[in-house]
């Protein structure tokens, strides 16, 4: 029987008004951008932010879902709840997406210059694009609720801590898990096409949905393992990310992700190489070989392949909570950097703008995050005490 | 090392045999080889544990196949091309970004030999005689530690190994 758990008592008021804080900037910074003028920074902004937070917290789900595929049961019940302790963000980000409707003409430009191609112009019209991609964000919301409920049931949690067992996970979560994961596939693929690629609508890679959805989930196992780390300081000295091994674990699945990652671009840039079709080579030439976008455009590599690829490739930095936190935290701004250059030039291609408005509004988005990952950092924590004084 | 001689223990399981080792490390003991019928993980830990072998020395060969692979490679695409001067496409003679390709192929290619031939290298395979000490029943259903002791140590080890659960311990001319 495991332990009862009790609430860990941690500074979470001072959490939560960093959070206000950071919502407040960002409502400010929206409101004085509107104001001022630069509606289509604040909707591109808004776009990219919440691609950014929604694609950490759905992928958490889908993270969670893959332990359970592959019955991974290395940390008794921390990893799934480190994975799910993001999802709350998932119905205020429904809200969010209404965002996107108001700066819709700012940000499809297929709205106000539809295109020529008829097959295309049936896809990309505004309200089949919102009524889609609403319905897809709300039922994987109400999927991932009720996964996680299920994940949170006792019959589930003594099944994390049976890892010397051959038994498979609880029923209920056997038949949603991989429903969990191929939705998860299915809607971020569609996400990528109606949100990002059709910015530039005459753009098309038949690999970009796989991509992207790749992209956000290694952006996820970023934001896990540097909670994780951040939790190991903040934490009672024993718990259970205080071992080694459990760094070492998160540190093998941010190298693994990455080494994909980088596997998917190139494959992705080699066929556009090869092909060099004006159609296909637009949307990377303007990105990755002129000003002012090229930097931009090569740090998002740098980030998110070279730096995990170099940096953890032995033990001992990954179970080094320093480096392990600095590299998850470097290539989550790598995977937001890539957001960014994925969006941004498709309509500003000869400026770069990156300023007061920008910040704001990402930092506005980044509270609304933490704010909803709140309860579940709180459970997160309670979990990675108990556990480790069941095992002992 | 004259007037050695070999004990041969027998024993029924891969605990016992893995005891039997951890004992010898105590005793202390380092010259001895273990048989078993199938790749027992306990024997395998005690004996690494032993010998404190660390990291395998076939990493470094594997680097070594690796760089030398992607050299090649590397020479090999370039090399070829100017050599040929073929214009593909109005592309660059040597356009590094397909040869990746090949140079990746290469560099796990010449990893795996080197991991390969060293592993065969390293543990002395292959070897067409039977390491002494061993009997047909340690390929079927027993275990075997076969130890190289002086003379005078021989009664200690022996009891070591029945200690340890030896079901017999056989004593051979070195």
């Amino acid at each position: 029987m495991r332990p009862i758990r009790e609430p860990v008592q941690l500074n979470w008021g001072r959490l939560t008004t960093i959070a206000t804080v950071l919502v407040a900037v960002g409502v400010a910074g929206t409101g004085v951008g509107l104001a001022g003028g630069q509606p289509q920074r604040v909707w591109l902004t808004w776009l990219v932010d919440l691609l950014f937070f929604m694609g950490i917290a759905q992928a958490g789900v889908a993270c969670s879902a893959a332990f359970y595929l592959t019955q991974a049961r290395w940390a008794g019940s921390v990893h799934y709840r480190l994975a799910e302790s993001f999802w709350r963000f998932l119905p205020l980000s429904l809200v969010l997406f209404f965002g996107v409707y108001v700066g819709r003409d700012y940000i499809f430009p297929w709205i106000t210059h539809p295109v020529a191609n008829k097959v295309k112009a049936q896809w990309l019209n505004a309200p089949f694009l919102f009524t889609r991609d609403f319905l897809a964000l709300a039922f994987m919301t109400l999927l991932s609720w009720r996964f996680v409920g299920i994940s949170r049931t006792e019959e589930a949690v003594i099944w994390h801590h049976q890892p010397d067992t051959i038994e498979m996970p609880p029923k209920p979560i056997r038949r949603l898990a991989p429903v969990v994961a191929i939705s998860y596939c299915i809607v971020y693929t569609l996400f990528a096409y109606d949100l990002i690629s059709s910015l530039s609508p005459q753009w098309h890679s038949t690999l970009f949905g796989w991509w992207y959805f790749a992209t956000v989930f290694w952006s996820c196992v970023c934001a896990m393992s540097f909670t994780a780390v951040r939790m190991r300081a903040a934490l009672p000295v024993v718990n259970m990310f205080s071992r080694g091994q459990v760094l070492h674990d998160l540190g093998k699945m941010i190298f693994a992700f990455s080494v994909f990652w980088m596997y998917l671009t190139f494959a992705q840039y080699i066929v556009i190489w090869y092909g060099d079709i004006p159609t296909e080579t637009f949307f990377l030439v303007g990105r990755c070989w002129h000003h002012p976008w090229m930097l931009l455009t090569w740090m998002a590599p740098v980030l998110i392949w070279v730096t995990p690829f170099s940096v953890l490739m032995g033990v001992k930095p990954k179970k080094t909570p320093k480096i392990l936190g600095t590299v998850a935290l470097l290539g989550m701004i790598g995977v937001w950097d890539l957001n960014y250059v994925l969006i941004v030039p498709s309509l500003s291609p000869d400026k770069l703008p990156l300023g007061w408005i920008e910040l704001s509004i990402t930092a506005g988005f980044l509270g609304a995050f933490l704010f909803c990952a709140v309860p579940g950092l709180k459970q997160l924590a309670a979990v990675a005490v108990s556990d480790v004084d069941g095992d002992e | 090392m004259s007037g050695d001689i070999e004990l041969v223990g027998v024993f029924a399981t891969d605990d016992q045999c893995a005891h039997a080792v951890e004992k010898l490390h105590h005793a202390p003991i380092r010259g001895f080889h273990t048989f078993s019928p199938f790749p027992s993980e306990k024997i395998a830990e005690a004996v690494d544990e032993v010998r404190e072998w660390g990291r395998s020395p076939v990493r470094k060969f594997v680097l070594c196949g690796g760089i030398t692979g992607a050299i090649s490679g590397l020479v090999l695409t370039v090399g070829t091309s100017w050599e040929w001067n073929l214009n593909t496409g109005g592309r660059p003679i040597a356009s590094i970004a397909p040869y990746i390709v090949i140079i990746f192929e290469m560099m796990i290619l010449f990893g795996v030999l080197g991991a390969v031939s060293s592993f065969f290298f390293k543990s002395g395979l292959p070897s067409f005689e039977p390491s002494s000490g061993y009997r047909t029943r340690f390929g079927a259903d027993r275990f075997g530690l076969v130890v190289r002791v002086a003379d005078g140590d021989v009664a200690k080890i022996e009891t070591l190994m029945r200690e340890a659960g030896a079901e017999e311990v056989v004593r051979e001319a070195a």
